[in-house]
């Protein structure tokens, strides 16, 4: 079950990635075609991003006690000091942005360019801090298994 | 010249989203050096990190919507450009803090 909830929230995450991928590139090429299409994604987004945090955030409350004991007693200390302390708080912002992503493409981008200007940063942070997140998680994992080999 | 204006929703919770980084930085500078917060932070639901996530993410849409509501409801009045570079400062700043904070404390 463990395992479960652990690889859902990073498909979940990676589900998120790809939506404001997706966005991203349909907004570099907005026109009335493609204006409907640009909206509904943009509203995948958070929906990934929301699932995934009430499952991350479950585990992290309730299971990832356990996987900090082993890190802290490994050679890797620094996955929970510096990777998980900054994963678990720069991920309440990467929720927000993706909440805020609908609200951006709400306008008609392909007469508006500060509006498409707009979503574009907004989609390259949720881009950027998701990547992080997923990198920070593989550091973390990582951390848990050197916490186990034999040293 | 209107296209330039960012719409009321979009300006309002840009500046929001942009407070509530700051405030996510600050809040875990205050709740790791000081024990009081944290214990508060932790009697409040149960567990530190929820409370954390329950204050900014109230102060999100809080300040979000009263943002909104202000200039007679037609909302605060920012261009694009200044939309964007605080938006894009206050999300850089507060995450710059937060690892900051932790490469010095971890």
């Amino acid at each position: 079950m463990k395992e479960i909830l652990l690889m859902t929230h990073v498909m979940l995450g990676v589900a998120c990635i790809l939506a404001t991928l997706w966005v991203f590139v349909d907004v570099l090429n907005a026109s009335e075609a493609n204006d409907g299409r640009i909206k509904l994604i943009s509203r995948l987004s958070p929906l990934a991003m929301g699932l995934c945090f009430l499952v991350a955030g479950y585990w992290y409350v309730n299971l990832y006690p356990a996987d900090k004991a082993i890190i802290l007693k490994g050679p890797w200390p620094f996955a929970h000091d510096l990777f998980m302390e900054t994963k678990e708080h720069l991920v309440i912002v990467l929720l927000l942005l993706t909440a805020y992503l609908p609200i951006t493409t709400s306008g008609n981008l392909y007469r508006n360019l500060g509006a498409r200007r707009l979503t574009l940063v907004v989609s390259a942070l949720i881009i950027l801090t998701g990547l992080v997140m997923e990198g920070e998680g593989a550091v973390i994992s990582m951390g848990v298994r050197m916490g186990l080999l034999p040293h | 010249m209107e296209h330039n204006r960012a719409s009321n929703h979009a300006a309002a919770f840009g500046v929001s989203l942009a407070v509530a980084s700051l405030a996510n930085a600050l809040l875990v500078t205050a709740k790791e050096k000081n024990p009081k917060v944290l214990a508060f932070m932790k009697g409040f639901t149960g567990h530190h990190w929820i409370t954390h996530c329950v204050f900014i993410i109230g102060i999100f849409i809080v300040l979000g919507w009263l943002l909104t509501r202000v200039n007679g409801g037609t909302g605060i009045r920012l261009t694009f450009s200044n939309l964007i570079v605080i938006l894009v400062g206050g999300v850089l700043l507060g995450a710059a803090t937060i690892v900051g904070f932790y490469l010095i404390e971890g």
